[in-house]
């Protein structure tokens, strides 16, 4: 299990689009990608979950990444976060 | 309440599609055979050898033309008994004949109050008309409007009437003609009394108009036009077109009255080198909105119509075009816009009349034996030249009106969702309830406060289902069944039902309820087309565990759920009034390429988002312009408002709903500012979007075009 921690920088937050970015991406890994704030957990392939979370600029995030390609998921999404986000 | 009326007008219109069916082969006929048979026409045209009393070609034309008065003289019984038919429920065939008999019983009272009032000859000019034979009032396709919703309103409300057991042979249906005759024989008389009053007024804006000039021409074609629906149009023109309030005028030595008089007169005079427009004023206006207006008006509802529509509502309106531009008979195509949508008509009586005032102003003087269609301008405009009758304005300004009716109709139908033929919502199919309907109708009738019909429901157990029904009917006593398995018959359900006795031969089974036995067929009938006779034991069940219970007792929603959870297919609806398009064709890859999902989108024609489904609202963005849901069935669904408007911050949005609140389908959840969010550079390209598509195993986008919130939006397997 890896974990990274990121403060959102975009300045209208996890909105539609980038959840849907972000899910596509989770998507893609054999792993289970979870996106924590503020104590609730969901994981990133459930869209809608995370965009019920109302990630807003300025809020800081959790990513777990746990499964057999940890190790790429975790690269790849701390470079999507830190590229999109 | 708005939306109840709006639904009535809604059926009245397409009740009136019966009749209306009929009337452009009834206009040909008529159009055609009327205007080869005139005696102007046949002298004017030398046609007298070919076509002359008694003569083949005459007889024809004029079998042609006597039958397709035949349909127009007796349009108020076709409309009394279509309309019956339209708006009753159930019995359809009860309503039509009680619609006859009451539009028979209501002109006889007329009738009888005439003579006693002194005859015809004691009524005012032009106000009595001879319907079937009985001298009446002259009320035209009004007169059969008021019988028909009447007696449909009348049957809707009796035709399962108890009575008492002494009576009860006159009960249930038997009991409609009945009280309509005696409803209509006082609406008679009322209108015997009535009904003058409002001709009267009519006759003197005759006299206003007169007086008036140009001005008076506009009015003139306004009231013709407004005047039709109610069968009043007659009372009105034929003064001018047959009196001296048209004016009167020495040609070649005779005086001669009515306008339509001055032009056949002049047509036949051999001295005439102009034809007077202070004649034809108040007839050549008919010729640009009839052969070019109303047609591109037919056109504009047919691009308007859904797509999978248009054929058939192409056919009625194309004939009903046909018609309008070649005898000049419109009211087949102005009686499919008239009812659903008034507010076109009215639009439409404005234009009209501007058109005469045109024509008067442009020096057309163009005559005609009834109507302006290209037969009437023909024989008596391009034949006679232009130097005579200057008809070459006709076209000029009947291509401007072509292009104005279409482009102002397309524009109301759109914009007001106005649902002209091919708009309406669609007919719930019994055969077909899904869940949703099935929550729906439950709501619904929850909210009449009627009971589930639990007799039905024991009756129809007692039976073994619906499934083991092959043939139901009645006699005055008993409940006439034939079975297909006699052994799923259970005598002790049927007489918890009421019966008294069960009678088996063979496959046969007469169950003996007494003379309320056609009642109890009726609610058996709507019972079984209902989606709850799929659902037997637990409406029967449900009331039998709480024995103490009221029997009137809901069914519990969890067997509901039960039932429901059987049907794989789940429907989501339009969320907004506009034009649907699929989502390869929005302008957004993270739309377009599904990446949230699969789903339709919607371009709005007006700032409102609807629930497309019942459910709960998850989010509602904190930007106001987008919100998740999920349905009742676990399809989580996104409506974005808008393409990147996640930047205006709210700013132009309004929310009525809140996480977690429970909505049904239709209940508005956010209004926008349509015009500003576009001033402000942003598409208004509305996705609605199945979050969980990977939950299911197909998720098919159905709606396109034009559509209305509410309608079938994307369909669901699981």
């Amino acid at each position: 299990m890896k974990t990274f921690a990121y403060t959102i920088k975009d300045e209208v937050g996890i909105h539609a689009r980038p959840a849907g970015l972000l899910a596509k991406k989770a998507k893609g890994f054999e792993s289970t990608i979870m996106l924590e704030k503020g104590g609730k957990s969901v994981n990133l392939t459930k869209l809608m979950a995370v965009m019920g979370l109302g990630v807003k600029c300025g809020d800081t995030v959790n990513v777990t990444v746990e499964g057999a390609d940890e190790d790429a998921a975790y690269e790849e999404m701390q470079t999507f976060f830190a590229e999109n986000l | 309440m708005k939306d109840k009326i709006f639904g009535v007008l809604q059926r009245v219109g397409r009740s009136f599609m019966l009749p209306i069916a009929l009337l452009p082969v009834a206009g040909l006929l008529l159009g055609i055979g009327s205007s080869f048979t005139n005696p102007t026409t046949i002298e004017t045209y030398h046609l007298g050898k070919v076509i002359y009393e008694g003569g083949l070609f005459y007889t024809i034309l004029d079998i042609m033309s006597k039958t397709g008065s035949a349909v127009f003289d007796n349009l108020a019984l076709l409309f009394a008994m279509g309309v019956s038919i339209g708006m009753a429920k159930k019995e359809k065939e009860v309503a039509a004949l009680s619609g006859a008999i009451a539009f028979l019983v209501m002109n006889t009272a007329i009738s009888a109050l005439i003579s006693a009032k002194g005859g015809v000859e004691a009524m005012a000019e032009n106000s009595t008309t001879s319907v079937l034979g009985i001298t009446t009032l002259q009320m035209g396709v009004f007169g059969g409007i008021i019988v028909g919703l009447g007696v449909a309103a009348l049957h809707n409300k009796f035709y399962k009437i108890e009575l008492p057991q002494v009576l009860s042979f006159f009960g249930g249906t038997r009991f409609v003609p009945i009280v309509a005759t005696v409803t209509y024989l006082i609406v008679g008389i009322a209108m015997f009394y009535l009904w003058p009053i409002v001709q009267l007024g009519i006759s003197k804006l005759g006299v206003l108009v007169l007086n008036s000039g140009y001005a008076g021409t506009w009015i003139y074609g306004i009231l013709e036009r407004a005047l039709i629906p109610f069968g009043l149009h007659h009372v009105f023109y034929m003064p001018f077109w047959q009196t001296e309030l048209g004016g009167s005028m020495m040609i070649d030595g005779n005086l001669v009255t009515g306008a339509q008089n001055i032009f056949f007169a002049e047509l036949a005079s051999k001295s005439t080198t102009e034809f007077s427009v202070s004649a034809t004023r108040f007839m050549s206006g008919k010729f640009p909105f009839m052969i070019f207006g109303l047609p591109a008006a037919a056109f504009a509802m047919y691009r308007a119509a859904r797509p999978e529509k248009k054929k058939v509502v192409g056919s009625l309106l194309l004939s009903a075009a046909l018609t309008s531009m070649i005898t000049g008979i419109t009211e087949p195509l102005e009686f499919t816009f008239l009812f659903v949508a008034p507010l076109m008509y009215a639009v439409h009586c404005v234009l009209a009349g501007l058109s005469y005032m045109l024509m008067h102003i442009l020096n057309v003087g163009v005559g005609m034996t009834f109507s302006g269609g290209a037969i009437d301008l023909t024989l008596f405009g391009i034949l006679q030249g232009n130097a005579k009758t200057h008809w070459v304005w006709i076209i000029v300004v009947g291509l401007i009106y072509a292009v104005v009716y279409y482009f102002v109709f397309y524009f109301m139908i759109t914009k007001l969702n106005l649902k002209t033929p091919g708009r309406e919502a669609d007919d719930v199919q019994p055969k077909l309830y899904r869940r949703s309907d099935m929550n729906e109708a439950k709501a619904a009738k929850a909210a009449d406060g009627q009971a589930v019909d639990r007799t039905s429901a024991l009756v129809l157990k007692g039976l073994g289902g619906k499934e083991n029904l092959s043939d139901l009917d009645c006699c005055a006593t008993r409940l006439r069944v034939t079975v297909k398995d006699a052994s799923k018959v259970q005598d002790a359900l049927l007489k918890e039902s009421g019966a008294s006795g069960v009678i088996h031969k063979g496959n046969g089974v007469q169950v003996i309820y007494g003379p309320q036995v056609s009642v109890v067929k009726s609610h058996l009938e709507d019972f079984i087309d209902s989606p709850q006779s799929d659902d037997l034991d637990s409406i029967i069940g449900s009331v039998s565990e709480e024995a103490s219970a009221p029997k009137q007792e809901e069914v519990t929603p969890k067997s509901t759920e039960s039932v429901a959870s059987d049907h794989a297919e789940i429907t989501i609806y339009t969320h907004m009034n506009g034009t649907a398009i699929p989502l390869e064709a929005v302008e957004d890859d993270v739309f377009s390429q599904k990446i949230l999902g699969d789903g339709i989108a919607i371009e709005p024609s007006e700032g409102k988002l609807f629930a497309p489904c019942d459910g709960k609202i998850d989010t509602v963005f904190e930007t106001k312009h987008a919100v998740n849901m999920v349905s009742e069935d676990g399809v989580e669904l996104l409506m974005h408002i808008g393409i990147d408007t996640v930047k205006l911050e709210g700013k132009y949005f309004e929310t009525h709903v809140t996480d977690g609140q429970t909505v049904k389908k239709g209940d508005l959840l956010i209004t926008f500012d349509k015009k500003a969010i576009q001033a402000a550079g942003y598409p208004l390209t509305t996705p609605l979007l199945i979050c969980n598509t990977d939950d299911y195993s197909a998720v098919q986008p159905v709606a396109e075009g034009v559509v209305s919130a509410g309608e079938t939006a994307i369909k669901i397997n699981q």
